[in-house]
């Protein structure tokens, strides 16, 4: 009996669930609250993001007489249930074991683009030219940022597997208890290119300002969610925060998931603490001071530097085994 | 329960702006009072949207000129109930120094129910955020 409610359990309240919306929600207050500081502003109460989502979920949904209305109704649905199993995946060094299976990151690889694929469904359903723009850029973003995250996922996953004899190891699981070990890929200087590459993949994957390019909302108002209203546009909030639990939470298994003490509550607030200066140092800063580039100069953007910086990790790791 | 649930949603009120051909003074004061750092009006939970499908407190600046009339009309129209309508400038009340134009369809309140208005050519941000924040009120006891 209990080793189907753990799941269930897991699923819906913690780690996945309601611990990470609530988180996520926080953590987007907290990233607007900061970002309001930065620009000498008072900004917003921190729980203002919940008070969105009361507001929007009580607000009537407008379905346009053009659209798909299945593709319509089920986007942000899809998006959100890809997310939902995510969070479940992301290990929390002293919390929560994550899955022992060996595949893990690849799974996890796929669920994390499912967002951007809801996102391109929304635009086409939606039936709207700017929609249907916010759809190509958004799959050109997609074809950007995905492969230095795969050539980042696959330098850890060579590390830990040639270290521990095999060959590559896919397997969140091992890689966190690895690095409980050997200690965090932190403080390893071939790994250190593979971070920043990661800290630059996080604002593309989250679209947030300079890479906002899917959504300009000054240009093509919001793009793929601008037929968005009430109920279908608080679910789209809740993918993006979520998805901001899941990037940080991967970006702190990778490379520094090293627990406080032993204490469970300790350490969810020192992974909660280091999802923190993740965010205020890749989406905070990053979206206060930059303007937005244009399509093709993301593309290139990303083909050059992140990706380079992943491949220097990779030759590095392959040679220092 | 009503009660705390209105209270909870005069926090988060989207602001969406048409321009009903206004001469842009209207506008860029409404643009400044959301940028400048002084008149921040994010710390009521106002966020600016891009698309009326998102919006809830409407802002209208501009005398409805004949040419752009029936987009008003349409996308005041798509604004999801309930909403609340400002009409900032002298223009919506009575189309200002535009007044008896050819080009003018007529004040605003005549197609569009108008529920606060905000006086000025152009009006001072703080009359402005005034404005909003009565809207805001009106806003509540709608929802
Ligand atoms: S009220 Fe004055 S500033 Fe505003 S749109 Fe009319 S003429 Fe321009």
């Amino acid at each position: 009996m209990t080793d189907i409610l753990q799941p269930i359990f897991g699923l819906l309240i913690f780690p996945g669930g309601l611990f990470a919306l609530t988180f996520g929600l926080f953590l987007k207050g907290l990233d607007r609250k900061i970002a309001a500081r930065l620009q000498r502003r008072v900004g917003p109460p921190v729980y203002q993001p919940f008070i969105d989502l009361i507001k929007l979920a009580k607000k009537e949904m407008v379905v346009p007489e053009t659209a798909h209305l299945w593709g319509f109704r089920l986007a942000p649905l899809f998006g959100f249930a890809g997310m939902m199993v995510a969070v479940t995946l992301i290990p929390i060094a002293g919390v929560y074991q994550g899955f022992e299976h060996l595949g893990d990151l690849l799974v996890l690889l796929y669920l994390l683009a499912l967002p951007a694929i809801a996102l391109m469904v929304a635009g086409s359903a939606s039936s709207f030219p700017f929609g249907a723009i916010g759809f190509s850029r958004e799959m050109v973003m997609m074809m950007s940022y995905e492969l230095p995250l795969v050539i980042v996922l696959l330098t850890v996953a060579l590390k830990v597997g040639l270290a521990t004899g095999g060959l590559a190891t896919f397997s969140l699981h091992k890689i966190v208890q690895f690095q409980l070990e050997n200690g965090p890929f932190l403080f390893d200087y071939t790994m250190l290119p593979a971070l920043v590459a990661f800290l630059i993949f996080i604002p593309g994957n989250m679209g947030v300002v300079p890479f906002d390019i899917p959504e300009a909302e000054s240009e093509i108002v919001e793009g793929p969610i601008l037929e968005y209203s009430g109920s279908g546009l608080a679910l789209f909030n809740l993918v993006t925060s979520l998805k901001m639990v899941v990037v940080l939470g991967l970006g702190v298994a990778l490379f520094f998931p090293t627990p406080l003490s032993e204490g469970f509550l300790l350490n969810l607030i020192w992974f909660s603490l280091k999802c923190l200066v993740l965010m205020i140092i890749s989406i905070t800063l990053v979206r206060t001071t930059t303007g937005r580039l244009r399509i093709d100069q993301a593309f290139k953007f990303y083909l050059r530097w992140p990706t380079l910086l992943a491949l220097v990790s990779l030759v590095l790791t392959l040679l220092h085994r | 329960m009503k009660k705390l649930l209105q209270k909870i949603v005069g926090k988060s009120p989207w602001l969406y702006r048409i321009n009903a051909g206004s001469c842009n003074g209207c506008d860029v004061e409404l643009a400044t009072t959301a940028c400048i750092p002084r008149f921040d009006v994010e710390r009521l939970g106002c966020k600016y949207c891009g698309s009326p499908k998102h919006a809830d407190i409407v802002l209208i600046t501009g005398p409805l000129t004949v040419r752009v009339k029936d987009k008003v009309l349409r996308v005041y129209d798509e604004i999801p109930d309930p909403k609340v309508t400002v009409a900032i400038g002298i223009c919506p009340i009575s189309a200002g120094v535009f007044r008896d134009s050819y080009a003018i369809a007529g004040p605003i309140d005549s197609f569009i129910p108008v529920d606060v208005n905000v006086p000025g050519c152009p009006p001072r941000p703080q009359a402005i955020i005034d404005g909003i924040l009565e809207a805001i009120k009106i806003w509540e006891t709608r929802m």
